[in-house]
């Protein structure tokens, strides 16, 4: 093994050496530079794996030949091998990156690189209190040296500012320093340690001033205006050694002499760590420098890993696990969007859809920005489970709360800039310069935290239990982009029909679970078909889509809290992209993400406060959680996110309406499932029949009611056809959580039979009037007409769909209303059933409005040569509508066993529905599904023929040949009554749709923006306020310790 | 029963009730004209206007949802028919009532409704959208007391069965649900107004800026279908009416005599009130009959 101090003489030999070259021999100076760097490399991985091998013994450097304290000496165990390893390679990488511009500016760069990276190095590594000033001040002087090398006054003005700001804080290390000396006697770390620390008086005040200087060199909130300042002014290649360099050298220092204080300063460490990530990323919200957010979320993402070394303590072994996830997302994401940075040079977020030229960058950037926000399977999410998890064992609720407050801010912020670069206004520039070195580092990042996400996922207590294959298969669909889109459409429905293959005879017993499998999976196949009608690649359609077929059957496999969780989140992710991909839905996509990730994060706290007190993460705990009441409201909450309940669905209507014409059935009449089935599984281990949440249930029972009225008003009064049906899409849900909220075995089946009506109209509508929307381009109604004649298959899809959705016997809505009115009376909760029996009525004004102004009233000219929808389209169509068919006629063959199974697995064993042959009756009444059917059938085909025999001589006439007072009409825009259909209805009850809950939520943004905006006012941009913050922050937090 | 038998039957009381709502029609109108001072129709004038629509030689059409429409209307009120036992105690008059209970009925009245509302949509005359779109607005404002009164009667009986229903008013005036559930009778009573179309809810046909409302396009044939339909359907939710409300009937004697004072009541309102506009009606359906709903089914609850 090489001797770990080589790193420091060849790094710092080097930089003499280079220091003695002419300007001409610049070359060769960067190539010793990279030879020096990647020897570092070398030396530090090979420390690494060996120790990684099962190597325990730490190497001890005692420089100068003799021992401490006659001498400093430098350390080398696991962690340090690690930390140098990182910081290393990322100065490999960095070095290579910036190779261009250094060369532009001589050896310079190159010398000062080198001393930087030797200073972190032996910050690492070294044992000495002394030596950690001394390198601290060479990393700050050739940091501001990098930062001098760009020659514009912004970065001159920040180097000054870094300058200033750190040797204030370094004027308070060494006195710290100092007085530890003065009272201990030794500089030593190890033999202060080995003394008994206690004793030793006086020393706090040391201590303190040591900790706290490297505190603040961590750019605590609020005291951080001048490392933001250097972060949006550096060159952003600068930047990403400081933040995730510099950053990791300063954090393991920490992490060094935190044992110095013996654990007082635990609290204050949880403390400053938690308001700087809460405090960090409110104010990212308001900003719109894409380097200086990128700062933000640095210093928020430092602030949370305080926050994890201020809980070391508690964590005991998980500890390691959850810094390392995080610190290993931040590290590798912030580098890399650094440079990515550096590739786009763009100052505002909007500029960056730039990126959007080059795919890879696109998915590099994508990538990263995921990883911070920690969605699975990117590597922060393992440690964030377990962090959560761990907090709540001990009852930390309150820190809990905090940290994922902290993360939904710093999730809006990059939410928003992701979307901006995916759907933002096109950039005019042609392409983006990109050189070799620059896009090496990124790719070489990514790649490590595909790795990274791999070890992390078998290290994590739980991923051992997950099924990855759905994972691999989006990887491989990742890398098969390049191919045509039909390729990748079969690839998905054949790899859909195996998962489907092997999944039934896992689950053929629950017939809950095969009924919302047969949802996501039929459905996802037969969303798929719309597909085939698509040509070119399609790019980034099917990873996507596969994530979120994946998300949803991980649902269903779930068998523990974690798996459910990261399905969760995976479908949350899949459908998200899903749904920005439509033309206009930046903001709807932006919203869709907030209410999931805010949903989320309530299920999150939902699932810790249930694990509390338990040592399983099986899903029965939540049947026997310690706080029922709060863990229960609050996943219920979570849920109620995706099926939009009312308050909560603000963000449904855009989304379902601005999607692409197969996505908005995808995401409409199968993914809003997702939310029931998680509905489903917490009601069943809540106690199903015996559930004592009387008061939640009731709660959840009006605001269903209130949901479906709401709901279905509001689609009255659309003109946009998609938005249309989004709406009303909020109101069937409304239905499915009122009669779920029952806990009776009718209601039940009542729920399950709008889940699935729901899901086979609503995918058939969709696809129908997407179809259309493809056909005409237009989503408003009033311009459409007539359009019978040109599709008439798309007539008699929409058609079957409504009659459906309105519950008109004989076809399956029927069923659904006949088993509500049942569990209305037999539940008792008479006036929300007569609300939600209202809601029902309404329904028929906007299908009347979305059959008639579209199939029916004056064909416009301009539609006159328009053509059917694609086979395609009708395929799937036909499919759901033979669904509808036999679901109407045999509801017994669902219902029967479904009935069965919740009445004999001792959920809702009272009163459930009986069945004789096909009529199914409760105490109440009695339904004959089939005969029903076979009766209006025959009395139809009876008249239907008799009206054919009496209007034989029936003769077709044109369009304007109506009764219209001798005249003809003036053109069919003006004679298609369509635009404000129900006016009158409006001024009826138009005061029920006020748009209270948007005003709401406007209301929220808008004062959250106004925080974060007036709190960034303190970051003045003058070097001198800045000084005083540290000082105050000093101050106060010298005051709270003492 | 044999099948055949039974479907005789139904045929039978089908020829009946189309009979008896030809002929009620046309009492009512002569009714409605004396009031006004008119001579009136003749009374079998309803079926001079059948033959007459019948045998119509011109008919025209504008597409197949055009055609369809007044089959799925005439479908919608010979299915309540099929569906709505007529006579208390006879099997031979209950029709199919074993395949479904009320909320069949009460559902199975949109089928028509719909299948109207579209065909005159195809039409593409913008007074038939008019007049949909007023019809389907009021309605469901309608629907609401009738909702309440039905939850009333489904806590007081325990059934949802008509014939159940039926059933427990036997055994004098006083168990008919008028005088045992008040409330519910008024909610109902006040929302059949609504329901049958007469003055003050009758905007949705309003003979002046919309000539007749969504049957605007239709003529012969078409209009005959139409107006076959309207004859069993006002005698049919009449019956619904009564056999919920006042007893059901015991033999056909009952049933015309009950149904005619039923629609009469709607008739007779109607001679004396003027139109409402939609956003007029609704707010007036959502207010006592309402109220007498909501507390019917208090009353109930408190019990």
């Amino acid at each position: 093994m090489v001797n770990p101090i080589y790193i420091i003489a060849i790094l710092l030999g080097s930089a003499f050496l280079i220091g003695l070259f002419q300007k001409k021999e610049k070359g060769l100076a960067g190539i010793l530079s990279v030879l020096a760097l990647a020897f570092a490399v070398f030396v530090s991985v090979s420390w690494f794996i060996h120790f990684t091998s099962g190597q325990q013994e730490v190497l001890q450097i005692f420089t100068g030949g003799a021992r401490p304290p006659f001498a400093i000496n430098l350390q080398m165990g696991l962690e340090e091998s690690l930390f140098t390893m990182v910081i290393n390679v990322l100065g490999l990488l960095g070095f290579i990156y910036l190779y261009r511009d250094f060369r532009e500016e001589g050896i310079k760069g190159s010398v000062i690189f080198l001393v930087l990276m030797m200073a972190m190095n032996v910050l690492i590594m070294t044992r000495d209190i002394f030596n950690i000033f001394v390198f601290l001040e060479v990393a700050s002087i050739a940091t501001a040296g990098l930062l001098y090398l760009k020659k514009d006054f912004r970065s001159s003005a920040a180097g000054f500012k870094y300058l200033i700001a750190v040797g204030v804080i370094s004027s308070f290390l060494l006195i710290g320093i100092g007085f530890f000396y003065l009272h201990s006697g030794t500089l030593n770390i190890d033999t202060y340690l080995q003394s008994n620390p206690t004793a030793v008086k006086g020393i706090s005040m040391a201590i303190f001033l040591i900790l706290i200087a490297i505190i603040l060199e961590l750019k605590p909130f609020p005291a951080n205006g001048w490392a933001l300042d250097v972060y949006q002014a550096a060159h952003p290649g600068i930047s990403a050694m400081i933040s995730s360099g510099t950053a990791t050298a300063s954090i393991y220092l920490l992490y060094k002499l935190l044992p110095l204080s013996s654990n007082d300063w635990t609290p204050y460490l949880i403390a400053i760590g938690l308001i700087t990530f809460v405090g960090s990323n409110i104010l990212g919200i308001a900003q719109k420098n894409g380097n200086r957010l990128l700062g933000y979320s640095s210093i928020g993402q430092i602030g949370f890993m305080l926050t994890i070394l201020g809980l070391a303590p508690r964590l005991g072994e998980h500890f390691h696990f959850i810094f390392l996830s995080i610190f290993i997302s931040h590290f590798l994401a912030k580098a890399g969007l650094f440079w990515i940075s550096g590739i786009v040079q763009k100052q505002n977020i909007k500029e960056w859809s730039v990126l959007r030229k080059n795919s890879l960058l696109l998915f590099m950037f994508g990538f990263f920005i995921l990883t911070l926000i920690g969605f699975p399977p990117f590597p922060s999410f393992y440690g964030k489970w377990q962090l959560i998890m761990e907090l709540a064992q001990q009852r930390f609720f309150i820190l809990i709360v905090a940290i994922l407050a902290g993360s939904f801010f710093e999730g809006l912020y990059l939410f928003r800039w992701f979307g901006k670069v995916m759907k933002g206004e096109e950039e005019k520039e042609n392409s983006l310069v990109i050189k070799w070195e620059k896009i090496l580092p990124p790719v070489l990042f990514t790649i490590f935290a595909v790795i990274a996400s791999y070890f992390l996922n078998n290290a994590s207590e739980y991923g051992h239990s997950l099924n990855l294959i759905p994972i691999y298969f989006i990887i491989l669909l990742f890398l098969l982009d390049f191919l045509p889109a039909w390729i990748k459409n079969s690839l998905v429905i054949t790899a859909m029909v195996i998962y489907s293959v092997r999944l039934y005879p896992l689950i053929a017993d629950d017939s809950l679970r095969l009924i919302f499998a047969g949802i996501f999976m039929l459905g996802g196949i037969l969303t798929l078909f719309a597909g085939y009608s698509i040509k070119g690649k399609r790019a980034g359609f099917f990873p996507f889509a596969v994530m979120m077929y994946a998300g949803l059957m991980g649902l269903i496999e779930a068998e523990n809290l974690f798996q459910f969780f990261f399905s969760w989140e995976l479908m949350t992710l899949g459908s998200y992209i899903l749904i920005l991909r439509g033309k206009k839905s930046l903001i709807h996509a932006f919203n869709y993400m907030l209410f999931s990730l805010g949903g989320a994060y309530l299920i999150f706290i939902g699932i810790a406060l249930s694990y509390f007190g338990h040592h399983s993460m099986d899903l029965n705990i939540l049947s026997s959680s310690t706080m029922p009441g709060w863990s229960y409201s609050l996943l219920a909450i979570g849920f109620l996110t995706k099926t939009a309940a009312l308050g909560l669905h603000i963000w449904l209507p855009g989304a379902h309406a601005e999607a692409e014409s197969d996505v908005s059935p995808m995401v409409s009449g199968i993914l809003l499932k997702g939310g029931v089935f998680g509905l489903i599984l917490l009601f069943l281990l809540m106690g199903a029949e015996q559930s004592e949440q009387h008061t939640l249930l009731y709660v959840l029972g009006w605001l269903g009611a209130l949901t479906a009225l709401v709901g279905n008003l509001l689609a009255v009064f659309q003109e946009d056809a998609k938005r249309l049906l989004a709406y009303s899409s909020v109101g069937n849900l409304g239905y499915i959580l009122f009669a779920l909220a029952f806990m009776t075995n009718v209601g039940w089946l009542t729920a399950l039979t709008y889940s699935i009506n729901h899901f086979l109209f609503k995918t058939l509508l969709f696809l129908a009037i997407g179809g259309v929307v493809m056909r005409v381009k237009t989503h408003k109604m009033y311009e459409m007409g007539g359009l019978i004649k040109q599709m008439p298959w798309s007539f008699i899809a929409v058609l079957i769909g409504i009659i459906t959705l309105a519950g008109i016997p004989p076809l399956a809505g029927y069923a659904g209303k006949w088993l509500f009115y049942n569990a209305v009376i037999t539940k008792g909760w008479y006036f929300q059933g007569a609300l939600v029996f209202f809601s029902g009525t309404i329904a028929f004004l906007y299908c009347f409005k979305l059959i008639y102004s579209i199939f029916l009233g004056q064909p416009k000219d301009k539609f006159r040569k328009v053509k059917e929808v694609p086979i395609w389209y009708i395929i799937p169509q036909a499919v759901l509508i033979i669904g509808i068919m036999i679901f109407s006629a045999r509801p017994d063959l669902i219902l029967k066993p479904l009935g069965n199974m919740l009445a004999q697995s001792n959920y809702f064993p009272t009163d459930p529905l009986s069945w004789e042959n096909v009529t199914a009756s409760t105490n109440l009444g009695y339904w004959s599904g089939y005969k029903i059917m076979l009766v209006i059938g025959v009395m139809f085909v009876i008249l239907l023929l008799w009206l054919m025999l009496m209007s034989r001589k029936a003769q077709k006439i044109k369009q304007f040949n109506i009764v219209y007072a001798g005249e003809r009409p003036f053109k069919p825009e003006t004679t298609h009554f369509s635009h404000n259909m129900f006016s009158h209805y409006y001024k009826a009850l138009g005061f029920l749709s006020l748009p209270l809950a948007t005003g709401f939520w406007n209301g929220v943004n808008s004062v959250t923006h106004q925080v974060a905006d007036s709190t960034r006012r303190i970051y003045t941009g003058n070097g001198q306020t800045y000084i005083i913050h540290i000082l105050i922050y000093i101050l106060i937090v010298y005051m709270l310790m003492f | 029963m044999n099948i055949f038998l039974k479907i005789l039957f139904v045929l039978l009381g089908l020829f009946i009730v189309l009979n008896w709502g030809l002929i009620m029609s046309g009492i009512i109108r002569k009714i409605i004209a004396r009031v006004g001072m008119r001579r009136g129709i003749k009374v079998y004038q309803p079926y001079i206007n059948l033959i007459k629509n019948y045998s119509l030689r011109s008919q025209l059409t504008h597409g197949v949802m055009f055609y369809l429409g007044p089959v799925f209307r005439l479908s919608g009120g010979v299915g309540i028919f099929l569906f709505m036992p007529l006579i208390y105690g006879s099997e031979y008059w209950s029709n199919f009532s074993f395949t479904g209970d009320l909320i069949l009925i009460a559902y199975f009245m949109f089928f028509g409704m719909l299948g109207m509302a579209l065909g005159a949509g195809e039409g593409g005359h913008p007074y038939s959208g008019i007049g949909v779109a007023r019809g389907l607005a009021q309605f469901t404002a309608v629907e609401v007391p009738f909702t309440l009164a039905i939850i009333a009667l489904a806590i007081q009986y325990k059934t949802l069965s008509i014939s159940e229903i039926v059933a427990a008013q036997q055994g004098g005036i006083m168990h008919w649900t008028l005088f045992t559930n008040p409330l519910a009778t008024i909610a109902a009573m006040l929302s059949f107004l609504g329901a049958m179309g007469h003055s003050p809810f009758n905007v949705v046909m309003a003979p002046q800026e919309n000539p007749i409302g969504p049957p605007t396009e239709y003529h012969g044939t078409f209009l005959g279908v139409l107006q076959t339909n309207r004859a069993i359907l006002h005698v049919v939710e009449a019956v619904l009416y009564m056999n919920l409300f006042f007893g059901g009937a015991g033999n056909w004697g009952v049933l015309i005599l009950k149904s005619f004072l039923i629609y009469f009541w709607a008739v007779f309102v109607g001679m004396v009130f003027p139109r409402f506009r939609v956003d007029q009606s609704i707010p007036w359906l959502l207010k006592i009959p309402l109220v007498s709903g909501i507390l019917a089914i208090v009353l109930l609850m408190i019990k």
